[in-house]
């Protein structure tokens, strides 16, 4: 029933993420030819600059629907919405003493068993919310007509899940250190910025964070980020033991 | 025979950003008692008992409950196990309903009471969908207590379970724990500062103050001990020296003298004539008096 307790505490960000994202991506999908028809008609605006090359980058990748999908959708509306969700999912108020936390405390599990339960059902919906939507473009694909294949969506939406959970660790890992749902989100949500605009500064290719989470590797070369993958793994463990030592020694 | 601990903690001290809450304090409650835990607000009775549940970890000393190690991970599992608890704030899932709330809670205990679960959903008229955050004050008590006292629990902790009722519905909440108790063998540790409903229903009181025990035992062996020595003199009273140990309050006031004495008032007569009182009255205290005397003691 602890099961029950987490789910009841994360459904609705959970709903909302879900239904965020799979109206986001089936815009993307049916955006896709009016999009295509409005680069040929609109002349090429010659900006100068970082902004002008990424807008250059984003149409000459618009030239083939899986160009579109990849920066469109795993670069920018997955990455970006997505990991505001997986923070929001890591706040875990179930620790907060405005919600029955002497009650939690007072019953018959370990705070490992506690926090296990809450983050395995943090990351579950979080898992649902990286692939259900994902899978809704190569299903809706053949209805403009394009093709998008499966197994590419499930590899980006495996990169994002690796990633995000990083990010889902560490709004667990700072909700263990303040009662307030506020500033783990702010503190995770600054992060995540600083992290997102250091990628871009910095353009080290497939190893920064957004690279190795919108899959840039396999959508370029075809080859998986694992080194970006692995740390992102070796990181979320890292924090969720953090949490765990955090939770085990505070005192309620 | 020696008495069973149920409770048992020595030493205990704690400490919250330089402010001693606990500073070595020993209990003991036996097996089968309703153990009033009596106090001020801030001597320590929420730390206390958030010690004996594993909810907060005492910088020394030791907690023991059913003999299990409280300050351990595991074994403080197994205390939790075999514990009810309310706590003072009636901490509960507010966005769940009474319904939910109590399968849910039901589904962590393996010794869950399924007929007193009846019994008490139609006792305190608990409205079943309902959320938790709908209800009252004194429902939202009774939902605690009931979800506390059908545990199967061996012993209940509840921490001011009476706070912010009127007095009827404190009344029938004391009254559902005697019946209760009279009906199950189980132990009660109690905190309070509200001295009748400690007096009603328990049998036995520690007094803390300053995070320390200054009284312990059974009620009516403190009531039968605990009496008040009044000596009045002719003049202003003396200043007076008194050797006996167990003298626990002197107070002068012009003629009289008052002793609050926590044992072996005899002895303490017999020392007191000594002065040459005009009077010397002995006379019962009251709880009140005890619990006063006691923490003022402390405080002086």
């Amino acid at each position: 029933m602890l099961w029950y307790k987490s789910w009841l505490e994360t459904r609705w960000r959970f709903f909302i993420g879900l239904g965020l994202l799979i109206c986001s991506a089936m815009g993307g999908v049916f955006t896709y030819p009016h999009f295509m028809k409005l680069m040929a008609s609109v002349p090429m605006p010659n900006l100068p600059g970082r902004i002008g090359e990424r807008i250059h980058e984003a149409v000459a990748l618009a030239h083939t629907y899986r160009g579109f999908v990849w920066s469109q959708w795993w670069r920018q509306n997955l990455a970006q919405t997505g990991t505001l969700f997986a923070i929001l999912l890591g706040i875990a108020s179930l620790f907060s003493p405005s919600r029955g936390a002497l009650f939690t405390l007072s019953l018959p599990a370990s705070r490992k068993r506690l926090m296990g339960t809450r983050a395995m059902t943090g990351l579950g919906e979080l898992f649902v919310i990286a692939i259900i939507p994902s899978l809704l473009i190569p299903l809706l694909a053949p209805a403009i007509g394009e093709r998008y294949n499966a197994g590419d969506a499930l590899v980006h939406a495996a990169c994002f899940f690796v990633v995000a959970t990083t990010f889902f660790c560490l709004a667990l890992l700072l909700s263990t250190v303040f009662s307030d749902p506020w500033r783990p989100l702010l503190i995770t949500l600054g992060i995540a910025i600083v992290i997102g605009i250091a990628d871009q500064i910095l353009e080290v290719p497939f190893v920064g964070v957004f690279r190795v989470m919108s899959g840039e590797s396999w959508f370029r070369s075809g080859r998986l980020p694992w080194l970006g993958l692995a740390g992102s793994i070796a990181a979320s463990a890292f924090i969720y033991y953090g949490a765990l030592v955090n939770l085990t020694r505070r005192d309620f | 025979m020696a008495e069973e601990w149920i409770v048992e903690a020595n030493g205990l001290r704690k400490t919250y950003d330089g402010f001693e809450a606990l500073g070595g304090l020993d209990l003991q409650v036996p097996r089968g008692s309703i153990c009033g835990f009596l106090g001020r607000n801030g001597a320590g009775k929420t730390t206390t008992i958030k010690i004996l549940l594993g909810m907060t970890a005492p910088a020394s000393g030791s907690a023991r409950v059913f003999g299990l190690d409280a300050t351990q991970a595991q074994p403080s599992v197994e205390i939790r196990r075999r514990t009810g608890f309310v706590s003072e704030d009636k901490d509960l899932y507010d966005s769940m309903t009474v319904a939910e709330i109590t399968r849910f809670t039901a589904s962590f205990y393996p010794r869950w009471r399924r007929d007193l679960q009846e019994k008490y959903l139609r006792r305190f008229e608990l409205p079943q969908e309902r959320r938790v955050k709908a209800l009252s004050r004194g429902m939202r008590t009774k939902l605690a207590l009931m979800l506390a006292l059908c545990r199967g629990a061996e012993l209940l902790i509840l921490d001011e379970p009476t706070s912010g009722l009127d007095p009827a519905m404190a009344e029938e909440v004391l009254q559902a724990l005697v019946g209760h108790v009279a009906r199950e063998e189980m132990t009660i540790f109690f905190s309070s500062h509200q001295l009748t409903e400690v007096d009603q229903i328990g049998d036995r009181i520690v007094i803390i103050d300053r995070g320390r025990a200054v009284v312990t035992g059974a009620l009516d062996d403190l009531r039968e001990s605990f009496r008040r020595v009044q000596l009045v003199f002719d003049g202003a009273a003396p200043a007076a020296e008194f050797r006996a140990a167990n003298i626990t309050r002197v107070q002068r006031n012009g003629r009289v003298i008052s002793l609050l004495v926590s044992a072996n008032a005899d002895a303490v007569v017999d020392e007191a004539r000594a002065w040459n009182p005009a009077s010397i009255e002995v006379t019962p205290v009251t709880l009140k008096e005890i619990f006063l005397e006691s923490i003022r003691m402390e405080g002086d």
